[in-house]
């Protein structure tokens, strides 16, 4: 499995960090675009909206596809978040990091989706999968190493493994280990105190480590 | 007084892990083994969860993504639904599958409405076939039915040996033709009720 490199240390569970004393490049892109908003200048806002939309777009999709299971809806989850924050950004405090503030945007649009999602099913009839189902998302033509990995068991299971995860524990675990974002961040993001964080988190980690030595 | 050695619990472990403490566990060879243990699972786990999702959405993908948002927002944030293309999803595979369930909807009700018109045809055929009906088609122009005498069972089989010592085959069942009614009888009562409803029911109108 090729590895990543080692990710920056974030801040340690039970400190209580402020946020960090320089915004990220977000924050700034952000309060450009409030203040293009607020003169008047639409347009130029909506160019520099690009910007910001590149910057967090790839994040954006991991939790959101983690936290739906489904690509088709973790597409309309993050085209609403960004389309949000933009209508919104007049109520965006500079003084906080955008990341918080749009991630709680984004995990409250998905909550949404996934309670629309559960009202369709519970009407329409259950269905187990069968052989003949196609997957999920067609295979790419030309397979690249990432996607290799997708195809091998391991992954597999991992991903399954994710998805048992009390809904709580596996916004949690998503928003730590696979957004990358410190306990303090998610606590902020999810309303949650930071001690109810690490909970969630240390659960999420017992219970994915007990599944996937299980299967292993 | 030598202090007693333990090693560290897996909540300690795993504070440490995502807490991002580099340092070596002091000390101690098998936490320190355990800890890399841990944070390879913990690395391997969010090595896979990203490549999954970034399998999900490769680079062209993402540009239409984006695309579409600043389109949406060109639009003063006009939402725009994304409809997955069948036969992409479960969930379209749900709803492929949901004309079996109104193929059966629609089985359940029309067996309802079949067994309904069977029972109401059941119950007005024996209604015109008994005997309450008969008095009122009488009053018509319809033939008398000789009405039945009450025989006990010795009369009756005394009569049946009498007609058979009796000369004459024509005399023989004369008791059993006088106790069965005759079947163009019936059929004339019948048609009569049926005019006679009608007739009822033309004047009610």
């Amino acid at each position: 499995m090729p590895r990543t490199p080692p990710r920056p240390a974030r801040a340690t569970p039970g400190s209580s960090p402020a946020y960090p004393a320089a915004l990220s490049k977000e924050s700034l892109v952000a309060g450009e675009i409030k203040a293009l908003i607020v003169a008047g200048h639409r347009d130029v806002a909506r160019e520099r909206f690009a910007e910001l939309v590149a910057l967090q777009q790839r994040r954006a999709v991991r939790i959101a596809y983690h936290y739906l299971g489904d690509a088709h809806d973790a597409d309309e989850a993050v085209q609403d978040a960004f389309v949000k924050v933009f209508v919104h950004i007049t109520t965006y405090k500079e003084d906080l990091p955008f990341e918080v503030w749009f991630t709680r945007i984004l995990v409250n649009g998905c909550l949404d989706l996934r309670k629309s999602r559960a009202r369709r099913l519970r009407w329409s009839l259950p269905m187990t999968p069968t052989p003949e189902m196609v997957p999920n998302e067609p295979p790419a033509p030309d397979a690249s190493p990432e996607e290799r990995l997708v195809s091998s068991d391991r992954a597999r299971q991992i991903a399954a493994a994710v998805e048992q995860l009390p809904e709580r524990q596996r916004t949690v675990f998503t928003l730590c280990q696979i957004a990358e974002q410190s306990t303090n961040e998610v606590s902020q993001a999810l309303g949650l105190s930071e001690a109810t964080v690490r909970v969630h988190l240390f659960r999420a980690v017992r219970k994915l480590r007990r599944l996937l030595e299980r299967e292993t | 007084m030598m202090k007693a050695h333990s090693h560290l619990s897996d909540d300690q472990l795993l504070e440490l892990c995502l807490g991002g403490d580099e340092r070596p566990v002091a000390g101690c060879a098998a936490c320190e083994t355990r800890r890399a243990d841990l944070a390879a699972l913990l690395d391997e786990v969010s090595d896979a969860a990203a490549c999954h999702a970034d399998a999900a959405f490769p680079a062209d993908r993402l540009a239409r993504q984006q695309a579409r948002i600043l389109q949406r927002i060109e639009q003063d944030g006009r939402p725009g639904r994304i409809i997955a293309f069948p036969g992409h999803g479960q969930e379209a595979a749900l709803l492929r599958d949901r004309p079996r369930a109104r193929w059966i909807a629609a089985a359940a009700v029309a067996g309802l409405v079949i067994g309904l018109l069977a029972g109401h045809l059941q119950h007005d055929l024996l209604g015109r076939v008994s005997a309450p009906s008969v008095p009122a088609v009488r009053t018509t122009d319809a033939p008398d039915v000789p009405t039945l005498r009450a025989v006990s069972e010795d009369e009756f089989l005394d009569q049946i040996e009498m007609a058979a010592d009796s000369p004459g085959p024509g005399t023989a069942l004369r008791p059993l033709h006088d106790v069965t009614p005759r079947a163009w009888e019936v059929n004339e009562i019948v048609l009569n009720e049926i005019v006679y409803e009608s007739a009822a029911t033309i004047d009610e109108c």
